[in-house]
């Protein structure tokens, strides 16, 4: 095997990693039908967005439906409809596309030193089913949207309004998207890796994108036959869920939940690699038990496969499987402590440098480890009981989706975007904007679990007179939430306009990423480096060779970038 | 652009030209992703049989199932047993098709390529007749009806876009896009293939033998 360097060897699909091919020089094959996974990254990044603030907007119309017991504003049906969009829409068109298309297009190919994804055509349908199927899916307000929750649980869906119908055809989409980007991802880590990048020297970014990718081409395919099962037998009334005809709820609820466990691991294993790229940087120290947290990822993504039915505790199954689903589901807490330990450990002694980012990632390791610790009273048969349900649920659910993966999406677009845009944010405005989300979120759902543990149920237009306070005071608080998503956009665009010039390093971070112009160039490195070592060890020089900067690297620039060709 | 062959010219056993080295590793990773798309299609078929065994095991006390006081009939094994030997030897063909190819054996290839497509159009048939006269009350009347329907018919979708893809490999062979070295889309469609038939081997066990 020939080396690059002493000691590297060069990966078997070198040849691929250098292969080049033109930049697009048209408008539309450059912006809008782009194979470049960085652009790929920022249209799901501007896409995801839209639907975050239709979906926030959702949000805020159930909390002002409930500042009054007897609901303020809208009929119980269309409160019924509201809650399923916003679920539904924050679940499958915000969280899972944003963690994995966005951010895992945008970064990690450059971070194992690759130019492109292995198969850009793919990535980019996979893209574009996105939007199409998000159209789809708020269309269904137009002939009566879903109205039994995000999770669509037979009989009641059966006989929803006919938008259920088209919110079986946009999540199927959806689940088609996902399946292609989770397939075009393993390949990439698996191939692309630069030379010298070993399994053990990549990036914890790229290992959560790893452990995230059977989640996605296993777990959705079976959602996807949930999905036409349903979609059948509403429309063609072929009987597999409805109890009347022999049919059986609960099989819906084991299909359901078979993917819909593993993905609410697909909306917080990229948040972990976030996290994990944030906190070492802004620590300026090692990350702390490096294979620990990868390795913990991978243990998260096995174990998630067999964990769903503690979602069914109270849905009358057979209760020597519930002892199993409750074990089980503990113990995929020893990972995630195993992380959270080793990122308190990583911030312990370091010098750290308060930006938002890491703001956003201290903020994320309270509340995630708060929702975290919940989710251990949900986990329990008997306490799942009483909690099955009523606030709780919503409160705790929250606190991991939005106190884990939205707030690790906020600390990843204040890290990379610099590097996507070239610009820096306005830092003033960016911690004024943690903060307020920071309080906002913690008020608005913290009373949410004694709401729960009270007995107020979930998905319900109105409540007991006795629980009004808290009511309004999360209403309330949900409005200075708003008011910080609001700040986070204005911040965005302040930054076109006044952004001071980023550089290619702001942050003096240390993945490849960090190694290329800002934004990057098409082809994303002149040369492919090699690897030399796992890129965490602040204070040692960068483990890179034949980086752009470095002397030898004396190639003209290159004006194409690499596409492997489809020879047949 | 400076690329160097001669920086990457290792662990390639042949040829050693820059465009086969290329051609060499997007085929891997091509054929990566189609295994992982064939994993991916597994857990959809699985997802299936795994309702029909629910709905089999925990909703009805008799299988076939008694409905409306009628006890419904078994399916036809006998010729769901033929219909099988038909499907398994269009596998046997595809896989001499392709052995053909590989050895320059342009003439058998064709020979074996449209063997399969015919057994495979022969499984179809044999599969519609079954539908026509299967008498467990249709796709929608019953669990029985739905599961078995469902499961076969997808199956079904997957035979005909399987023949729909060996069609187009052959189209693709008479346009001269395969070589007797690069022939990544005939592997494919000899997986995809074989895919189906074990599928099959699975959904005859649940329906006609259990």
């Amino acid at each position: 095997m020939a080396t690059v360097a002493p000691g590297v060897p060069t990966g078997p699909y070198h040849a691929v990693l250098d292969h080049i091919h033109p930049e697009p020089t048209s408008f539309i094959r450059k912006y809008i039908f782009s194979i470049d996974a960085k652009v790929i990254g920022i249209q799901y990044m501007i896409t995801g967005a839209i639907f975050f603030v239709i979906a926030g907007l959702l949000a805020e119309i159930i909390r002002t439906q409930l500042l009054s017991p007897h609901g303020a504003i809208i009929s119980a049906a269309t409160y019924n409809s509201v809650y399923s969009m916003h679920g539904s829409a924050m679940v499958w068109f915000v969280v899972i596309p944003l963690l994995t298309g966005a951010f895992g297009n945008f970064v990690m190919p450059m971070q194992i030193g690759a130019r492109d994804v292995a198969f850009p055509w793919l990535n980019l349908v996979a893209f574009w089913i996105f939007p199409v199927a998000g159209v789809i899916l708020f269309s269904s307000f137009l002939v009566g949207a879903p109205d039994a929750g995000w999770t669509e649980y037979p009989p009641i869906s059966l006989m929803g309004p006919p938008g259920t119908n088209l919110w079986c055809i946009a999540v199927f989409l959806i689940g088609v998207s996902s399946t292609m980007t989770g397939i075009n991802f393993l390949v990439t880590m698996y191939k692309m890796r630069a030379p010298g990048m070993t399994f053990t020297r990549m990036p914890l970014f790229v290992w959560a994108q790893l452990a995230t990718t059977p989640l996605l081409f296993i777990a959705t395919t079976a959602l996807g036959a949930a999905l036409a099962a349903l979609f059948i037998e509403r429309v063609f009334g072929v009987p597999f869920y409805d109890p009347k005809r022999g049919g059986s709820p609960v099989l819906w609820q084991h299909m359901f939940w078979f993917y819909s466990h593993p993905a609410v691991y697909i909306m917080i294993i990229p948040g972990f690699g976030i996290i994990s790229e944030v906190l070492p940087t802004f620590a300026r120290k090692p990350i702390f038990g490096y294979k620990m947290i990868a390795f913990s990822s991978v243990a998260i993504s096995l174990l998630s496969f067999s964990v769903w039915a503690h979602h069914m505790f109270t849905s009358g199954m057979v209760p020597w499987l519930q002892l199993p689903f409750m074990i089980i589901t503990m113990v995929i807490a020893i990972p995630t402590g195993v992380k959270i330990f080793s990122w308190m450990a990583t911030l312990w002694g370091g010098s750290i440098n308060w930006k938002t980012p890491a703001l956003y990632a201290t903020g994320f390791l309270i509340t995630f480890t708060y929702g975290g610790l919940t989710g251990f009273f949900l986990a329990a048969v008997p306490a799942d009981y009483h909690e099955h349900g009523t606030y709780f649920v919503v409160a705790h659910f929250h606190y991991v989706l939005y106190g884990g993966s939205i707030m690790s999406m906020f600390a990843g677009i204040y890290y990379w975007w610099p590097k996507m845009t070239g610009r820096m944010y306005n830092e003033k405005l960016g911690q004024l904007q943690f903060w307020l989300t920071f309080i906002g979120f913690n008020a608005t759902f913290t009373p949410m679990h004694w709401l729960g543990l009270l007995g107020m149920p979930r998905r319900v237009a109105t409540y007991d007179p006795q629980f009004t306070f808290w009511n309004q005071f999360a209403t309330i608080s949900s409005y200075v939430m708003a008011l910080g998503t609001v700040l986070f956009f204005y911040i965005l665009f302040d930054s076109f306009r006044n952004g001071k010039k980023a550089g290619p390093n702001p942050w003096g971070a240390r993945t490849l990423e960090w190694m290329v112009s800002s934004p990057p160039p098409y082809y994303n490195f002149k040369k492919i480096p090699a690897v030399l070592a796992a890129p965490y060890d602040f204070g040692n020089p960068l483990p890179y060779l034949g980086l752009d900067a470095a002397p030898g690297a004396t190639e003209a620039t290159p004006t194409h970038a690499s596409h492997p060709v489809p020879t047949y | 652009m400076a690329v160097s062959v001669a920086s990457h010219g290792h662990a390639h056993d042949d040829h050693g030209g820059h465009d086969d080295i290329i051609y060499q590793e997007t085929r891997d990773m091509r054929l990566m992703g189609f295994v992982l798309f064939l994993v991916s299609d597994v857990v959809l078929f699985s997802s299936y049989i795994f309702a029909y065994i629910y709905l089999r095991n925990s909703i009805q006390p008799t299988w076939p199932p008694i409905v409306n006081g009628h006890q419904l009939p078994r399916l036809d094994t006998a010729f769901a047993a033929f219909n099988s030997v038909v499907l398994f030897g269009s596998g046997v063909t595809m896989h001499y098709a392709l052995e053909n190819w590989k050895h320059a054996n342009k003439r058998g290839f064709n020979l074996f390529m449209w063997l399969t497509i015919f057994l495979g159009l022969g499984f179809l048939g044999g599969q519609g007749y079954e539908y026509a006269h299967a008498q467990i009350g249709g796709w929608n009347g019953n669990i029985f009806g739905a599961s078995f329907f469902t499961l076969t018919g997808m199956h079904g979708i997957h035979v005909f876009l399987g023949v729909c893809f060996l069609f187009a490999l052959w189209i693709q062979t008479r346009l001269g896009v395969y070589t007797q070295d690069k022939f990544f889309g005939l592997t494919a469609g000899t997986l995809y293939w074989h895919f189906v038939d074990v599928i099959w081997v699975v959904l005859f066990f649940l329906f006609y033998l259990w």
